[in-house]
């Protein structure tokens, strides 16, 4: 009778503390009397069994549940259309823009063309001048880039979501060209970005370069008829003993730019431009702000890809040190016997890292 | 885009309707994106994002709240007997499970959802819902003791009396 009655005793208090070693909550010590106790009483194991069945079916039943896509695509709408609020603010700003354009253009009908000629030139030269020396620096002098390409996704990574697409282009209409690096860069002193892909091949480094138009043209006094790819007109000029072939899109500016002879750099960028500007056109360049999907970009990345790897990833780097100063526990910034917790739920022992 | 799947199947079954559930992620993801600079690099992403759904559902539920009533489930007995641990069927279908969650009052099935399927840790759930963490110990408990006997109860309707092997159990015993 009294070890039945003590028996009891135990199991409610076993039974008080099932919910907390079902969630991994409880101290090793504690978790350990409660494995000891489950091995030799039947009941509180069916018990702690039925709670993980019920707990299974109900993960189960919740991953099944069907997601339509319609919830992303409202997400995207909802975060687009608080844009008019910014937009708004801008509008403003735009009415003073254009009744300064008006101001201007009728001043310059008096003035005389030719200064509202120069000022478009100068504009696209400073853009042009600044994406040759992107070109430049980043490529030529800064040497920008590695010796063995990287691998694409730490490019895909780099340039970000809304210009990770254009990778696969770029590798594509290129051939005989290897993409070394892509990213987004800036120069000094300019609030211009610009979307750079370095790549290697005939020889020498060439460059593509994308950059938005913000209403901007490149002057048509430069368009060659004789290079024009898919009705598209092909740009040329070229700066500082550079090459440079560029075509528009509806709102970018892309630029190929080299050492090599003026007719082979329009021919690669005849090749790559209509593939390119299509690309440009998609609704997912066209839609979405920029800033927000950048947003979620780095919310995306903030996100481990899985628990699992990185706890062994950090145990491969630690040899299966788990605790210490040098241990994997530290490593990830958690205390020991929290590591400890993961890791038995992830089926891995300590001095034991799976595959 | 982050954790979407997660947060919008979560916010179906706390909201019990798709509609209401797609409003509360789209404002929650406006919210996540407006405040973004709050966000700590470094820290979990998706603790966060359950943060902001959780405050931004506290305020739809207070105005779902003026048309239909929450009624929370009073467990009159109070403290947990041993013999009275509701016995739970070996099959449990998907159904079942989730109207049996349904049947679950909300304070209960916040905590069960994130604990259990979500696998959020105590802290990070106090965090979420802004509670103790006492509480969220003693509220997942129950919340997991009504979901059993919600789905005991499932079991007796089907005509399954799950209790004789409960007497053979004792019996051996």
């Amino acid at each position: 009778m009294n070890t039945l009655s003590f028996d009891s005793k135990r199991c409610e208090r076993i039974r008080l503390q099932l919910d907390s070693y079902l969630s991994n909550e409880l101290l090793v010590e504690t978790a350990t009397e409660i494995v000891r106790h489950l091995e030799s009483c039947e009941a509180c194991s069916r018990d702690l069994e039925s709670r993980m069945r019920v707990r299974d079916a109900l993960q189960r039943a919740v991953a099944k549940q069907p997601v339509p896509d319609s919830v992303r695509a409202g997400v995207l709408r909802k975060l687009r259309e608080s844009q008019p609020r910014s937009l708004l603010s801008t509008t403003g700003r735009r009415w003073a823009v254009g009744l300064a354009a008006i101001a201007f253009l009728l001043f310059s009908l008096f003035a005389g063309e030719w200064l509202s000629l120069r000022r478009s030139e100068q504009l696209i030269a400073s853009i042009l001048r600044l994406g040759v020396s992107d070109h430049l620096i980043c490529a030529i002098k800064g040497h920008n880039y590695p010796e063995v390409a990287n691998p694409p996704d730490q490019i895909r990574n780099k340039l970000g979501v809304r210009y990770a697409v254009l990778l696969q282009v770029v590798q594509e209409r290129l051939p005989g060209f290897e993409v070394l690096e892509g990213h987004v860069c800036s120069i000094p002193g300019s609030d211009r970005k610009y979307v750079h892909f370095i790549t290697r091949g005939q020889g020498t480094i060439l460059s593509v370069i994308l950059t938005e138009r913000n209403g901007a043209s490149l002057p048509k006094g430069k368009f060659l008829a004789s290079a024009e790819s898919a009705g598209l007109s092909i740009y040329e000029d070229h700066l500082s003993g550079m090459e440079i072939a560029g075509f528009e899109s509806a709102q970018y500016f892309a630029f190929v730019v080299s050492e090599l002879s003026q007719k082979r750099v329009l021919q690669l960028a005849g090749a790559l431009a209509p593939a390119l500007n299509e690309t440009l056109q998609t609704t997912a360049f066209q839609g979405l702000n920029s800033y927000v999907l950048d947003a979620l970009f780095k919310l995306r990345q903030e996100i481990p890809t899985s628990q699992r790897g990185e706890i062994i990833q950090a145990l491969s780097a630690c040899k299966g040190r788990v605790g210490g100063t040098d241990g994997a526990a530290t490593r990830l910034g958690i205390s020991r016997t929290t590591l400890i917790y993961r890791m038995r739920r992830l089926e891995s022992t300590p001095n034991c890292i799976p595959e | 885009m982050p954790q979407l799947t997660d947060l919008y199947r979560t916010a179906c079954l706390l909201l019990r309707d798709r509609h209401e559930a797609e409003d509360l992620i789209q404002d929650t993801y406006l919210e996540a994106w407006k405040s973004f600079h709050r966000f700590e690099t470094g820290t979990n992403c998706r603790a966060w994002l359950f943060k902001i759904m959780f405050h931004r559902l506290h305020h739809v539920r207070r105005r779902l709240v003026k048309t239909s009533r929450v009624v929370t489930i009073d467990d009159p007995d109070g403290q947990v007997e041993l013999a009275a641990e509701p016995v739970v069927p070996q099959e449990i279908r998907d159904e079942d499970v989730l109207n049996a969650l349904a049947k679950v009052a909300v304070e209960f099935r916040d905590i069960v959802l994130l604990a259990d399927v979500e696998e959020f840790s105590y802290k990070e759930i106090a965090e979420t819902l802004r509670i103790p963490l006492g509480t969220v110990m003693s509220r997942l408990s129950r919340g997991r003791k009504l979901l059993r006997q919600e789905l005991a109860e499932v079991a007796r309707s089907y005509g399954i009396d799950p209790r004789p092997k409960q007497a053979g159990a004792a019996e051996t015993a």
